[in-house]
């Protein structure tokens, strides 16, 4: 936007897929020839420029960092606005799809996606900014193993006031419990709730609490975490969608359901898959946690194993594009 | 609103130095001197003036936010710094940072509302096409390079509270200070906590029962001079017999703050000056010139 930038600029390749409120292209900036990710937002006259948009680009333009995709530039023109973003080879989802075992992701390569998310994160709760919307297919890969949060299109920003805001938001799967209970207070806890569901289906490749609607989604999430009362939780039975006929779970131990998972990675798990919002740990406080502190050595294994891959990538298939939807 | 106000584009991107701001509005006048002359408006303040009871009116109905109206009024000064008012129809720019800032400070308002209340208002120079506030709001946005989160001052007030052990009649006198400070162009030219700062000064300085605001500025402003006097000599002499108790603690924690003294005085100063020169405004006479130059130039079509 600063330079004043041409839709011309781009050469507009691939559809990579269909966002909240956009179409996403993959371009080739013709100048350097670099990748991009071209976001095309269509403007309607009942609504202007859509709040969804508004508040992504600008969000964007504020938080810049290497955990979080990079707006490059905004192009007006007469009847659209295009997001340029930093191009990303696949989202999460695709990723797990295609490069895991069934899904399942090696201790390495999960050690290092929950470090750069929790970074992420970190930054946009420093920044009073809650994405509200993390789930696998909003987070981007790219080919250096970097991990980045992108669709901010629910994102908001934290500041007063902080009761009216709209509990229409993050996916059912990834949804705290705290929010599925009608609060309208939550805060930043409720993006270490989404990472804590994505960090177990790290380990499984299938997603955690996969509900199909508000209650299915408490049923899940208690069935597993035991259901909280009074005692565990004051102040749950004021809640809104809380019911005192909640069906009583005793609390599961989760590394029966994730095998593959060391205990201080068990430990980092359960506190942020906490029922109660409060007593979930801040993304700087996880960011510190002992099982992260082996993650120089892990990634120096990681980078070894990379370089094979794409030994083998670039034999198989000549970049390969999956669609994508988190720009 | 989000965001570190150190990082932020407002800090990079919307601050102007006072020349800055006169060389601007200078090559403005340069560029169409015979527009300047065949339609003279009302100084920039009381303009200022005019449109923020314009956005109050916008707001009455649905009860918005002042932090909205605030980020309106932020989003017009921004806008005039890159346009000349003389080339657009101010009603609909008003309009439009009031439809604009409304989403972004999520209390949205329908777009066929705020045009019909923006017609109810001004039917002369609003168009029932709700398609033009659109493009308008395009406009905006475009102008602002898409930068449209605004940093306010209330937040650091309200964290300050606390702090300085403020009243809540201190508290509430500071917050009109800061809705004040919207009518000049501080908000380009500091960043929001020195005016929180300069807000909590005057209100701590100057009890609230003693002054009405708004209506008599006169002896305020006279007040304040020597208020800011006093700060001035508390902080350069520190032992002097001087100021009370409340202000000393107040100095105090200023001088201990990394704050720039010098910049919460000029902000003071600019303050005094707007309330002097309240006492011209008059509504009727901003309405016929805005409107003399509007229909002058067909702006509104």
């Amino acid at each position: 936007m600063d330079k004043a930038q041409q839709p011309s600029s781009f050469q507009q390749l691939e559809k990579l897929g269909e966002g909240t409120y956009a179409t996403v292209f993959k371009g080739r900036n013709r100048q350097t020839g670099e990748l991009v990710a071209l976001k095309e937002i269509h403007l309607d006259s009942e609504e202007g420029t859509p709040s969804t948009a508004i508040r992504e680009i600008s969000l964007m333009k504020e938080l810049k960092h290497e955990s979080i995709v990079s707006l490059y530039d905004v192009i007006h023109t007469e009847n659209k606005l295009m997001l340029v973003f930093e191009y990303m080879d696949k989202d999460l989802k695709k990723y797990m799809d295609t490069r895991g075992d069934r899904g399942q992701l090696d201790q390495a390569t999960i050690k290092s996606f929950m470090h750069q998310l929790m970074k992420g994160i970190a930054f946009c709760h420093e920044n009073r900014v809650l994405h509200r919307d993390l789930k696998p297919q909003n987070l981007l890969i790219n080919k250096k193993g970097q991990l980045k949060l992108g669709d901010f299109g629910l994102a908001r920003a934290f500041g007063i006031p902080v009761n009216t805001f709209s509990n229409e938001v993050v996916t059912l799967w990834y949804r705290a419990p705290d929010v599925l209970l009608g609060s309208r207070t939550y805060n930043t806890s409720i993006d270490i709730w989404s990472a804590g569901c994505i960090m177990a289906e790290l380990y499984t490749g299938r997603p955690l609490f996969p509900g199909t609607t508000n209650e299915d989604q408490l049923q899940k999430i208690f069935r597993l975490m035991g259901t909280p009362s009074e005692r565990s939780w004051p102040g749950i039975s004021q809640l809104p969608e809380y019911k005192h006929n909640f069906h009583v779970y005793a609390t599961q131990d989760l590394g029966l359901i994730l095998p593959q998972i060391d205990p201080l990675g068990l430990d980092l798990l359960n506190r942020m898959l906490q029922l109660r919002p409060e007593m979930r740990i801040s993304a700087h406080d996880a960011l510190q946690h002992p099982w992260f502190h082996d993650l120089p050595q892990m990634q120096a294994q990681l980078q070894q194993q990379q370089q094979q891959q794409q030994q083998q990538m670039a034999g198989a298939y000549g970049g390969m594009v999956a669609p994508q939807q988190a720009y | 609103m989000a965001a570190n106000y150190w990082a932020s584009t407002q800090r990079r991107h919307w601050l102007f130095t006072r020349e800055r701001l006169a060389d601007i509005r200078e090559s403005f006048k340069e560029r169409d001197k015979a527009a300047h002359n065949q339609f003279p408006l009302p100084d920039q303040r009381l303009l200022n003036i005019y449109f923020s009871q314009q956005l109050i009116k916008l707001g009455k109905r649905t009860s918005t936010r002042q932090q909205a109206l605030a980020t309106a009024q932020v989003y017009i000064k921004r806008f005039y710094t890159k346009n000349e008012i003389r080339q657009t129809n101010p009603y609909l720019v008003v309009t439009t940072a009031f439809y604009l800032a409304c989403k972004m400070e999520e209390c949205p308002q329908h777009i066929r509302f705020v045009v019909a209340e923006a017609r109810n208002f001004w039917p002369e120079f609003i168009a029932p096409d709700v398609s033009k506030l659109g493009e308008c709001e395009f406009a905006l946005i475009s102008e602002m390079h898409s930068q449209l989160i605004v940093h306010h001052p209330y937040r650091t007030l309200s964290e300050l509270q606390p702090e300085l052990s403020l009243t809540s009649d201190e508290v509430a006198l500071a917050w009109s200070v800061i809705n004040d400070h919207y009518l000049t162009d501080l908000p380009l030219m500091y960043p929001p906590h020195v005016i929180a700062v300069m807000a909590i000064i005057v209100a701590v300085v100057f009890k609230p029962s003693q002054t009405s605001f708004h209506g008599s500025a006169a002896p305020l402003a006279g007040a304040m001079r020597d208020g800011g006097m006093n700060i001035l000599s508390a902080l350069t002499e520190k032992n002097g017999g001087g100021p009370p108790p409340r202000i000393q603690k107040l100095v105090g924690w200023l001088a201990e703050s990394e704050v720039d003294i010098k910049a919460v005085i000029e902000c003071t100063q600019e303050l005094v000056s707007l309330y002097e020169i309240w006492e011209q405004y008059s509504e009727k006479h901003c309405k016929e010139l805005l409107g003399r130059m509007i229909k002058g130039k067909n702006l509104d079509k």
